[in-house]
């Protein structure tokens, strides 16, 4: 791919709370058009890399790019370009729907859309002069939606969209984003808690493990291609803590399981090896949730 | 931006760091040895000074070589101090040096004075009350109106209606111009209070730093220009009324000088060392015999005796101060009301 | 237009701050002319003028600095609530610009209302007093309406600085800057030093972007 196509470009970011590593040397890109969704455990360091790309967390070593152009320095016609959800819908508590069209707009004279930011709130069924700090967090989910979708930029950022939603709220903002960035070719960039909901909406997954990538591809090929291998073994067999080429395998009494991106002739092969007394060996399609589990483990 | 911000941070820790720390240490430290009171024996022909005993309660009275006294001897060494208690001993003398004496003749020629530089060095509204001199009443009394002396001559202001009296100004402002008052003063010091044996008004210095006695007599303006020589540059003047009637005023020039003013206009100097009043402290402890005046300066309190008629230098001594200020950055001073930052 | 945002947060509190910094304004006048119709116009002169007395120290004095940190207060405790100031500082505006914009609304709304009460005083005090006396009491407000815009400047610094150990070394820092502004009760003492105050006064407002970088920095 044409490094240009890329909208972020980050090389070898570093960062450390305190003495605390949060990961070392991640580069990642994420290229135009796509919407990528950051996975990974609670602590991996999806809100650390959210900040860092927001431009509230300065790394300790590493650079990002965006738009060619480095975020140290995030130009007033860079952050134009960016739509930035921040954890938890939040938005200004103390205006109303219509003060914060108005106030908002004048800062993107040029490609504010009115019109996209109302669709969605006479969706809501709130007074207009209702204030924020008086909804659902659904509700302000729908005003914070609306109003990235009326600045209209070339990427979105989303800090666990998911955050706080019902389902019903969830499935509506999901369809909704995927609907605009799909008709409008936006990049988007996010994280949720819910794995679940970025199968509807991400093109592009990113999965984290403490401390680096896993994996980066789209959720189409993961799924296509990390399948989960069921096998039987003798009972009180114990399967060793570390196969090569295989994730997490894992034996309940004379089933053993494991998850890999290989086909399973080279399962069979690793399986032979390693000296693994199996039969009956069968192999599982598997959801983005359990694909993320089989990477990263349920521990 | 950012680094002024932190510069201009640390500007202001550095800064306060070198105001609170000397301060939270001097407020611990203040164990200031202050002389004690300090007075001329006409008795003893020297300096008598308090030293505070073991209990505040017990005073003591020594000479500046150590000798310690009792207190029946300092009661006696000292006649104009301790008067009462001599009267109530039944010991008062019937002449002191030779000079004949009674209780009534000493009580009428004490005085003390005290003027420090924390008092002058302030900024104060430039209005002054001119009571009634000569009023018929035995109590004195505030007048209705305050005077100020503007670049053109004096306005009396009635405070209830904020109306200038222009009569009573115009009349004054004349009186003034025959003197030969330039204007605008600059200064003008008087005692506005209704606690005093009797009023003399004001002591003035004109734009030319002559001195003037103005003061309101039946209503009637009553200006004295005093004859001064030349060489005089005056700064300060400082109305006096004491009991004895026998000084309008303490006068400074501009270079260290004291001068009393007779009641008969007659500027005297007191013939001690530099005074400046704008950083030291002066007491004087005057009687019918002698006066002690005390200069205080920060290394050293300047004591001296002189005699009371002619103003001589009897005697004259000093006591070293310890000087413990700290070093730092301080905002007031114990020498003028102004609040600034200074080292 | 980030100062619809600002007066969107603060009408009410202004509102409030405006009645009752004027209501303690025209409270101390009422004081002196009732005092002034018990004892006589003279007296209330005489302790003018020879007791160093300028009659509205209380409760005057410490008004200011409580009515400018309410309004920083009301004005940056909302955008600090949630990490509502990364949406401001995200804006396509420069970060410098948008935190001094938001600082110049503040300070602007507290020298307006300063010199309402200022007015108010005169107001009162023109027709009782000469004016070497209600300039005196004027010139001896000052410092207590300087330390007005400094507390709001400090507080914005306070308000904006993202993490507890600093704020609390921030608001030790506040109080003693505060104490500068009230270290002589003589009348007309800061005469002098009023300028260079007032220029040391503006000069805190330099430091919130101190805070805000911090917060752009993802401290915590």
């Amino acid at each position: 791919m044409d490094h240009t196509d890329n909208i972020i470009e980050c090389r070898n970011l570093t960062h450390y709370y305190g003495n605390r590593k949060i990961y070392e040397n991640l580069s990642f890109n994420v290229p135009q058009g796509r919407i990528l969704g950051l996975l990974g455990k609670n602590g991996a360091g999806k809100t650390t890399t959210i900040n860092i790309l927001s431009g509230y967390l300065k790394p300790h070593s590493g650079e990002c790019l965006m738009f060619g152009q480095n975020i140290n320095t995030m130009s007033n016609e860079m952050r134009r370009r960016i739509g930035l959800l921040i954890e938890g819908h939040v938005q200004y508590q103390f205006m109303t729907i219509q003060q914060i069209e108005k106030f908002y707009s004048a800062f993107y004279p040029e490609q504010w859309r009115r019109d996209a930011y109302y669709e969605l709130m006479n969706m809501l069924k709130v007074a207009p002069g209702q204030k924020i700090s008086r909804m659902s967090c659904g509700q302000r989910s729908q005003v914070a939606l609306g109003l990235i979708l009326a600045q209209n930029p070339e990427l979105l950022i989303l800090d666990d969209f998911s955050l706080g939603l019902d389902p019903g709220y969830r499935r509506l903002f999901v369809e909704y984003l995927r609907d605009y960035a799909k008709s409008e070719n936006k990049t988007v960039f996010l994280t949720s808690h819910i794995v679940q909901d970025m199968e509807r909406l991400i093109d592009d997954c990113i999965v984290m493990d403490y401390g680096y990538i896993m994996t980066q591809q789209s959720v189409k090929s993961l799924t296509d291609t990390f399948k989960k291998f069921t096998c039987t073994v003798p009972e009180g067999y114990s399967a060793p803590n570390k196969i090569e080429g295989l994730y997490h395998p894992f034996v309940i009494r004379n089933t053993f399981e494991a998850f890999s991106f290989l086909n399973q002739d080279k399962v069979e092969e690793i399986l032979k090896a390693t000296g693994v007394p199996y039969s009956n060996i069968t192999s599982e399609k598997l959801t983005l949730e359990d694909a993320f589990i089989g990477l990263t483990g349920m521990y | 931006m950012k680094y002024f911000s932190k510069f201009f941070l640390y500007f202001i820790i550095l800064f306060i760091a070198i105001w609170i720390i000397p301060w939270c240490y001097a407020f611990i430290h203040t164990d200031r040895s202050y002389p004690g009171l300090t007075l001329y024996s006409p008795i003893s022909k020297n300096f008598l000074m308090v030293r505070v005993g073991e209990s505040d309660l017990y005073r003591m009275w020594m000479s500046m070589d150590g000798k310690i006294y009792t207190r029946e001897e300092s009661d006696s060494l000292l006649p104009f101090f301790f008067v009462r208690q001599l009267i109530s001993d039944g010991r008062f003398p019937d002449s002191v040096c030779g000079t004949p004496v009674n209780v009534q003749l000493v009580s009428s020629t004490n005085f003390t004075f005290y003027k420090s530089a924390y008092d002058i060095n302030q900024n104060s509204p430039a209005l002054y009350p001119l009571m009634e001199s000569q009023s018929k009443r035995v109590d004195l009394e505030m007048p209705s109106d305050v005077f100020r002396i503007t670049d053109s001559g004096i306005e009396f202001i009635e405070m209830e209606s904020k109306d200038i009296n222009t009569s009573k100004s115009d009349l004054f402002t004349s009186v003034l111009n025959k003197k030969g008052f330039k204007y605008p003063a600059t200064y003008v010091n008087g005692n506005p209070t209704t606690r005093k044996d009797y009023d003399e008004g004001y002591l003035m210095l004109d734009a030319d730093h002559k001195l003037f006695h103005m003061k309101q007599m039946v209503g009637r303006p009553y200006v004295r220009a005093v004859e001064t020589p030349d060489s005089l540059n005056l700064e300060l003047a400082f109305l006096t009324e004491f009991k004895s009637h026998k000084t309008l005023g303490f006068i400074c020039d501009d270079r260290g000088n004291l001068f009393v003013l007779d009641n008969d206009y007659q500027l005297k100097q007191v013939k001690i060392g530099p005074y400046d009043p704008h950083s030291d402290q002066l007491v004087i402890y005057g009687n019918l015999l002698d006066w002690t005046v005390i200069v205080r300066k920060d290394d050293k309190h300047y004591i001296y005796a002189v005699n009371a008629d002619d103003y001589s230098l009897i005697t004259k001594d000093s006591i070293d101060v310890e000087d413990n200020s700290v070093f730092g950055l301080h905002f007031t001073s114990p020498k003028d009301k102004y609040v600034y930052p200074r080292f | 237009m980030i100062y619809y945002k600002e007066w969107i947060k603060t009408r009410w509190y202004l509102l409030l701050m405006f009645l009752a910094t004027n209501g303690f304004a025209g409270y101390s006048i009422l004081r002196l002319f009732r005092a002034s119709e018990l004892k006589g116009i003279a007296h209330i002169w005489e302790m003018a003028l020879t007791r160093d007395s300028v009659f509205i120290e209380i409760p005057l004095q410490y008004i200011p600095i409580i009515a400018c940190a309410g309004l920083a207060l009301v004005q940056f405790i909302p955008e600090m609530h949630n990490k509502c100031l990364k949406l401001t500082l995200h804006l396509p505006y420069s970060p410098v610009k948008l935190l001094y914009s938001m600082i110049k609304f503040g300070l602007l709304a507290c020298v307006a209302v300063e010199i309402v009460n200022i007015a108010v005083l005169l107001l009162g005090i023109i027709p009782l007093f000469a004016h070497e006396i209600y300039w005196r009491i004027i010139l001896t407000s000052l410092p207590w309406f300087l330390a007005g815009i400094a507390s709001y400047l400090l507080t914005s610094w306070v308000v904006l600085e993202p993490t507890w150990p600093r704020r609390i070394f921030n608001i030790v820092l506040s109080s003693l800057i505060l104490r500068v502004y009230y270290l002589s009760s003589y009348p007309e003492s800061y005469n002098s030093f009023l300028i260079y105050l007032s220029i040391f006064t503006l000069l805190l407002g330099s430091l919130s972007w101190l805070s805000v970088q911090r917060f752009k920095e993802g401290k915590q």
